[in-house]
């Protein structure tokens, strides 16, 4: 008697847990889905991440005019806390559950897992139809030749560096890698460096310069992935810096920890490789200083592939799948991602075409350059062959504990490589992809 | 868990533990109007406790259900490329445990957590007795002050918490940290050597005053006739301290350690934060920090079922450890 | 019942009452207990003087001015950026985390207290499971339960309310053990059933009487669940996406997630959240030393 009380109880709370989807069927979007009126607007959710922070113009805002503009299609847009990862769970948990946004902020490294996974709808006519609005980050979006979205912001690699220094030192911007180790080592001499290697950036940033060198991490053959992540390019990026590492002519500090900044404010850091989007923030800790105004962006060195850079971040808006209303969703993404200036102050490099002006910051930042024409050129020489897998997430952090090691010097850059092959073929197959040997 | 019940500091009996079955029906002792009683025992006890027993099978155990069901699914593509875009749920048994329970990472991690909690956890409830009995003591002015004091670091956020340790940590920012020597590469208070310390260190600031503050309730308890009789009788302070209070206040501390011992099995905050500047951690450094990132995609095989295999194993541990403890607790206080 | 209550109001009006003179310590006890404590203050609250220099401070200036120094007193700056990282709502999370962590924390402490007096005074049939259920819930890693949670009140409809904050905030398995370690030491059982005698009912006597008893217990419980609520971050970025129901931590955490936190402006919003439970504790010391009613009955 007890014991039957007890597993009906069980029952039914598993019942609760297990029922998901029989009672959830009503998702936020579809307002006017039912038919009846067909005037009443219909509504797109959008989640996103953008800082919003001082001085920039606000998604809220930029939304608001479009509604204004559309009262037929509304948005609303929803900034989400979280981190980039805490975000991609979220929408995952929301679209399986039948209760995601229209439109998702994804990674161009997520959007291959998210259609690996069915998280996103296939709106490649709607995308085709803007397609000359974009710049070659258009193609990030798509995925076995499906498209789930529209680009927002790139990432090509840059060269960040402060010319002041540079003068004083007697060296230039170099443009080859020899040229770069030269002045590398010249200016270590005086004790100032002129590049650090950011262990805890390298799944990007490693891979953006083997990108730059011509090379890719993944290709395919057929209907299997050619993990090659230690390909010839991959292994001429690993010994320029081990090179460099060894004559102790670069720092070696996280991008992210405090030293880095330290490093910067002390003026013993006098530039870096490092992706576009960095301009928004790479220089606040030099603001009222004396290095204030003395930074420059310059075009990275030729790895060997000519004027080419490599992508290292960035992301666009894709439609997630239980979007009832694709079509009006890509309307407003279309028109919001080409908001260039208002985008550009939030920290973007935006992937739309168009002339951003440079903002105010900025120019102050870089003594009065046009720092955006810069940008524009490293977005015209972005790698367009360089393609993620589904399951990217988990190969970074492998790299980033055996780039730590290269950092300290018991193991190599060139290990790197061997260990992000080696995670990239383990995710594949984690994942039920076929993977060719 | 009756460990707790038998360790508590020593009062009347309550009616409660007199009964060895929970029916209580066997063993009466005879009294009269036994069989109403009971029913007004189990009518009333039940509806002191229904409340949160609704609350907690609503935020534990539907959720810890659909984390079991979880663990013994995975999603699976079906070959090629993406997998035809589209992942299928799929039974497969034990599958996510074994990979979990035969995976070096996992087992290194617990080795650190549990080398970890060997030292810290003594420390810190030691430490927090010791305050305790001393601001419960008459030897102090104003402990209301004191005790706030002590308890503040619990108060700040633990990402707040992380900010600070780190820039206390690195040599380039602290005040103190360039005075150590450098470890292979590493600064002195990152560097592998000294991790674990440096974790235990933070975990020590933040729940030494909250583990203070179960020992001042306990002590509060104590009547104070109880302690002024036994100095009438001639008993030192220390004998007090050392015959009265601390036995009064076993119970206490062994719930404070148990919880302790679950708390440091689960370790998260503490080494995702020093993660951040110590990069050569990984993000396995402790079998939590794997779950948690396993479940991000940070990890590979990644998801909610591998997720959920490695996390009821981390419970399995956990549980396994606590009864260890309590059992031996029990055998010593015998 | 009436053989308590005389005794107990004397000890409630002082916040602490006076040493009896047989437990006077000596001035050198006193001396040297003090110079102790004054160095573990040290200790516990160098981070936290930290923290309150580091909030008046610049970006810019935390890397480049001594960590115990004040630099140009930024605090007008911080609390401006704070405010606009925060789309002004600042004030509204603070209190949206006031209401969350006081809901919480009263509610909570009142369930787990009866249950744990249930368990340590009532015999019912499976208050043994019951116990064992809510230890073993204990030791699943609630970071991993945040999903099927969320998952839970979305179908319930809860999710993305202050319900969903408060309700998992609530429950709290280690208020019930300490609940129950208090129940069983300081309440006789005699009482009760003096209580019982006299025909007062049970819901009578836990409120007016066993609740006293086991004021120190809930106070305890009632700070950490409090706290714990304040600081939660996994719960509310799971449940809330309304801007108008986020909690202050929930802000602060988003700042941090960012390529370039305005540090300075999220130390201070961590201050300022800190205050009102410095009042909090403060305002609450007078009950702390009330439940001492225990030996009440032998008189």
């Amino acid at each position: 008697m007890k014991k039957s009380r007890k597993i009906l109880a069980i029952t039914a709370a598993s019942a609760l847990v297990f029922g998901m989807g029989a009672c959830s069927g009503n998702p936020g979007t579809g307002s006017s889905s039912a038919g009846g009126d067909s005037k009443a607007p219909v509504e797109i959710t959008y989640l996103h991440r953008l800082p919003d922070g001082e001085g920039m113009v606000k998604v809220d805002d930029i939304v608001a005019r479009w509604n204004k503009e559309h009262p037929e299609i509304q948005v609303k847009a929803t900034k989400f806390d979280g981190n980039a990862q805490q975000m991609i769970q979220r929408l995952e948990t929301d679209v399986n559950a039948n209760n995601g946004p229209c439109l998702g902020q994804l990674g161009y490294n997520e959007v291959p897992e998210f259609y690996s996974k069915g998280l996103v709808l296939d709106v490649t006519t709607e995308a085709n139809k803007y397609k000359d609005k974009f710049s070659g980050a258009f193609g990030q979006m798509s995925t076995g030749g499906k498209i789930s979205g529209l680009p927002q912001d790139t990432g090509p690699l840059v060269y960040f560096y402060n010319e002041t220094e540079f003068k004083n030192l007697g060296i230039t911007v170099p443009k080859t890698l020899d040229e770069f180790k030269t002045a590398a080592a010249k200016a270590a001499v005086a004790g100032k460096y002129i590049a650090d290697f950011t262990p805890d950036e390298v799944a990007f940033w490693l891979s953006a310069q083997t990108a730059a060198a011509g090379g890719v991490w993944y290709g395919t053959s057929g209907d299997q992935w050619k993990v090659q992540v230690d390909s010839p390019a991959s292994q001429k990026v690993a010994t320029f810096w081990q090179d460099m590492i060894d004559a102790k002519s670069v720092l070696t500090l996280d991008r992210w920890g405090d030293a880095y900044g330290k490093a910067l404010t002390d003026g013993q850091l006098i530039g870096n490789i490092a992706a576009a989007w960095e301009f928004a923030f790479l220089l606040d800790p030099l603001n009222d200083t004396p290095a204030e105004g003395q930074w420059r962006v310059a075009q990275i060195p030729d790895f060997g592939a000519g004027a080419k850079t490599g992508p290292d971040g960035g992301s666009g808006v894709a439609v997630m799948k239980g979007c009832e209303h694709p079509v009006e969703a890509m309307q407003f993404n279309a028109w919001f991602n080409t908001q260039v200036d208002d985008l550009t102050t939030q920290g973007l490099v935006v992937a739309a075409l168009g002339n951003p002006k440079t903002p105010a910051k900025a120019l102050k930042q870089f003594g009065g350059q046009e720092i955006m024409k810069e940008l524009a050129t490293a977005n015209k020489n972005l790698s367009m062959d360089f393609a993620y897998i589904p399951g990217f997430s988990a190969v970074g952090p492998k790299a980033v504990e055996t780039a730590a090691e290269a950092a300290k010097g018991t193991a190599k850059v060139a290990d790197v490589f061997t260990t992000a092959q080696q995670a990239s073929i383990d995710a594949l197959k984690a994942a039920g992809l076929s993977v060719a040997q | 868990m009756s460990v707790i019940t038998s360790t508590a500091p020593r009062r009347p009996m309550s009616s409660a533990d007199q009964a060895t079955s929970p029916e209580g029906r066997t063993k009466t002792t005879g009294r009269q109007r036994m069989g109403r009683n009971t029913r007004h025992q189990a009518i009333s006890g039940w509806l002191f406790a229904l409340p949160f027993a609704l609350a907690f099978l609503l935020v534990f155990v539907l959720p810890i259900i659909s984390a079991v069901r979880a663990s013994f699914f995975a999603q699976v593509a079906s070959g090629g490329l993406y997998g035809g875009g589209e992942r299928q749920d799929t039974f497969v048994g034990f599958d996510n445990f074994v990979t979990a329970a035969t995976s070096l990472s996992f087992w290194r991690g617990i080795g650190r957590v549990m080398l970890f909690g060997v030292i810290q956890i003594p420390v810190m409830i030691l430490a927090a007795m010791f305050l305790a009995l001393l601001l419960d003591s008459f030897m102090v002015r104003r402990p209301g002050v004191w005790r706030l004091l002590y308890f503040l670091p619990y108060a700040i956020p633990g990402i707040i918490a992380a900010i600070v340790w780190s820039y206390l940590y690195q040599p380039e920012l602290s005040p103190f940290a360039g005075a150590f020597p450098s470890m292979g590469g590493s600064p002195f208070f990152l560097s592998p050597q000294v991790m674990l310390a440096s974790m235990a260190n933070i975990t020590t600031w933040t729940y030494t005053g909250y583990n203070m503050l179960i020992f001042l309730a306990a002590l509060q308890a104590i009547p104070t006739e109880l302690t002024e009789a036994a100095r009438v009788d001639g008993a030192s302070g220390w004998q007090i301290t050392t015959q009265i209070k601390i036995p009064m206040v076993r119970g206490a501390a062994l719930l404070a350690t148990l919880l302790s011992i679950i708390g440091t099995v689960q370790l998260f905050n503490e080494p995702s934060m020093m993660r951040a500047v110590a990069s050569w951690m990984g993000n396995d450094y402790m079998p939590m920090m794997m779950a948690y990132n396993t479940m991000m995609g940070q990890i590979s095989p990644s998801g909610s079922g591998p997720a959920s295999a490695i996390s009821i194993l981390i419970a399995a541990v956990a549980g396994v450890l606590a009864v260890a403890y309590a059992i031996v607790q029990s055998r010593m206080s015998r | 019942m009436s053989t308590v209550s005389t005794s107990r109001t004397k000890r409630q009006s002082s916040a602490r009452p006076t040493p009896p003179p047989s437990l006077a310590p000596r001035r050198t006890a006193r001396v040297i207990t003090t110079i102790v404590l004054c160095f573990v203050l040290v200790y516990f609250m160098a981070p936290v003087v930290w923290l309150f220099i580091a909030s008046s401070k610049t970006t810019a200036q935390l890397l480049s001015t001594g960590s115990f120094m004040f630099a140009d007193l930024s605090w007008g700056a911080n609390w401006s950026a704070l405010l606009e990282w925060t789309g002004g709502n600042f004030p509204r999370w603070v209190l949206n985390s006031l209401i969350y962590s006081c809901v919480a924390g009263v509610a909570g402490t009142l369930i787990s207290v009866s249950c744990g007096y249930a368990i340590a005074k009532f015999q019912f049939p499976g208050r043994r499971v019951l116990l064992a259920v809510t230890m073993g819930g204990l030791l699943m890693p609630v970071a991993l339960l945040t999903v099927p949670l969320y998952v839970l009140f979305h179908q319930i409809g809860l999710a993305n309310t202050a319900w969903a904050v408060i309700i998992p905030s609530m429950v709290s398995p280690f208020g019930v053990f300490l609940g129950q370690v208090y129940a069983e030491s300081s309440v006789p059982t005699e009482l009760l059933e003096a209580a019982r005698v006299d025909g007062a009912s049970e819901a009578r006597t836990f409120f007016t009487m066993v609740l006293r008893l086991l004021a120190p217990a809930m106070l305890t419980i009632f700070l950490f669940i409090f706290v714990a609520t304040w600081n939660n971050v996994l719960l509310p970025l799971m449940m809330i996406s309304t801007n108008e129901l986020k909690p202050v931590t929930l802000g602060l955490y988003g700042m941090s997630t960012y390529f370039s936190p305005n540090k300075g402006a999220m130390m201070l919003g961590a201050l300022l959240g800190v205050l009102p439970l410095i009042v909090l504790f403060l305002s609450l010391q007078r009950y702390w030393r009330s439940g001492l009613a225990a030996g009440a009955v032998k008189g």
